[in-house]
């Protein structure tokens, strides 16, 4: 709780300039964003397109900055900690952080595992999206959460103008938080929004007899399911996860608080709260690893939160992308 | 100035809706790992918020804790409409950080409402 003012006053500041700077969150200017997907050959322009808004590729970025942020921050008095929070936040491209989350090998494969899943999952349900790949903008989603209205505005206004540009129709995003602010904020800040947004998983689920004949997978293992909080009650999206979990021969375990009543894993204040963040994963993936070690979520937020359990507790935290590149490895493996 | 101070009349009016029936206080992931700390619960973060529009509480560090440790999960706002009353809550909680974002943000020294 100490040191919140400042904390919180300076990650807004960095955020706002970061934006406005690179266009991106961390301030980021030349990064792996695209790398996931070399050698899909993807179309970069077409009406329907796969929008990542990077956050699955900026999960080894996250986790080195809010490292360095919970490190140094029981040491440091205001003035120190603002100089952290400015390295961590503002220039989370410099070369030691940068260095650190190109290393972190793990977390930067299960991303792209997850997007090259999600791709193949709906390529075999006869859907095939373009990406715009260096030209994919950042959805603003922190900008909105933490309030900075003044910008959101312009912000917004800027993607959907960029979107339009490159005859966007229709967006099929890979996680919940993009999938929420173009389908549900946007459209509060532009009047006669018209693009169509859908999660993956919904695209998915109403092709499920296709994506269950491409499949070949026999899942040895049970897994239990983590609902991301805005996938279930911000989307409404709870049956579509376990369709489409059955179209690949899974049936997933409910654990204590699920689909409508799911707990949230802690991620969304994990940028100035690490310890609070962390007290609240804890309390989860307990609930979670009572059922079973083998746990699948939906968010790359929580992929990320969750994931760092695994090591100390013996457990798999798989990403829904992920089972998709496992039972569709022929198809992913040929786009790899 | 004039936004400002009707996004302020529109937030108290829909905080004082809340019949404090406490129901969402034990919902909220934040209060469980504080370990019962009322200002880190959905109920919480509304009568901080409020008290700090109505002028009666300073945004000290402790305000900031709470109104920006809240997830927008929306567990509490199931709860609240369990119990028949449906206060979208997350949305009051953002929209309270909205008018304090823009003074934090610019690091004014009094960030009060």
């Amino acid at each position: 709780m100490r040191q919140s003012r400042a904390l919180i006053s300076e990650a807004l500041r960095n955020l706002k300039n970061n934006i406005e700077r690179t266009g991106d969150p961390l301030g980021l200017k030349n990064t792996y964003w695209t790398d996931w997907a070399e050698g899909l050959n993807l179309p970069k322009e077409g009406s329907t397109i796969l929008f990542t808004s990077r956050m699955y590729q900026m999960m080894p970025y996250i986790m080195q900055t809010t490292d360095l942020i919970s490190t140094f921050k029981p040491f440091l008095v205001m003035k120190g900690l603002k100089k952290v929070v400015r390295i961590g936040n503002r220039l989370a491209g410099e070369k030691i952080i940068r260095l650190k989350a190109r290393g972190a090998k793990d977390i930067k494969e299960k991303g792209a595992k997850s997007l090259k899943g999600i791709v193949a999952a709906l390529k075999a349900s006869g859907v095939d999206p373009a990406y715009l790949y260096e030209a994919e903008p950042y959805s603003g989603v922190l900008l909105y959460d933490l309030g900075l209205d003044e910008n959101i505005g312009s912000y917004i206004k800027k993607v959907y103008e960029l979107l339009k540009k490159h005859g966007v129709e229709k967006v099929i995003a890979t996680d919940p938080h993009t999938a929420y602010m173009l389908k549900v904020v946007y459209p509060e800040y532009i009047e006669g929004y018209d693009i169509e947004v859908k999660h993956y998983l919904e695209i998915l689920s109403e092709n499920k007899d296709s994506l269950e004949k491409a499949c070949d997978f026999i899942p040895r293992e049970q897994f239990v399911i983590h609902d991301s909080c805005i996938m279930t009650r911000d989307l409404g999206i709870v049956e579509q996860t376990r369709d489409v979990a059955s179209s690949l021969g899974i049936a997933l375990l409910e654990p204590e608080n699920t689909k409508l009543n799911t707990v949230c894993c802690g991620g969304p204040i994990e940028y100035a709260f690490a310890d609070l963040s962390e007290k609240i994963s804890a309390i989860r993936i307990k609930e979670l690893y009572g059922v079973t070690k083998n746990i699948v979520v939906n968010c790359p937020i929580c992929l990320i939160n969750l994931s760092k359990y695994e090591k100390q507790l013996g457990l798999r935290v798989l990403d829904m992308g992920e089972l998709f590149f496992e039972a569709l490895k022929n198809q992913s493996e040929s786009i790899q | 100035m004039k936004g400002a101070d009707s996004a302020k009349n529109t937030l108290l009016n829909e905080i004082i809706k809340c019949r404090a029936c406490r129901f969402c206080v034990d919902a909220c992931a934040t209060y469980q790992a504080s370990e019962g700390v009322e200002t880190m619960s959905a109920y919480g973060r509304l009568q901080s918020l409020r008290y700090l529009l109505m002028g009666t509480l300073d945004l000290d560090d402790s305000l900031v804790y709470s109104l920006y440790s809240c997830l927008q999960c929306k567990q509490c706002e199931i709860v609240c409409e369990s119990k028949g009353q449906s206060l979208e809550i997350c949305s009051i909680i953002q929209l309270g950080r909205s008018l304090l974002s823009q003074k934090l943000e610019k690091g004014e020294s009094d960030a009060a409402i």
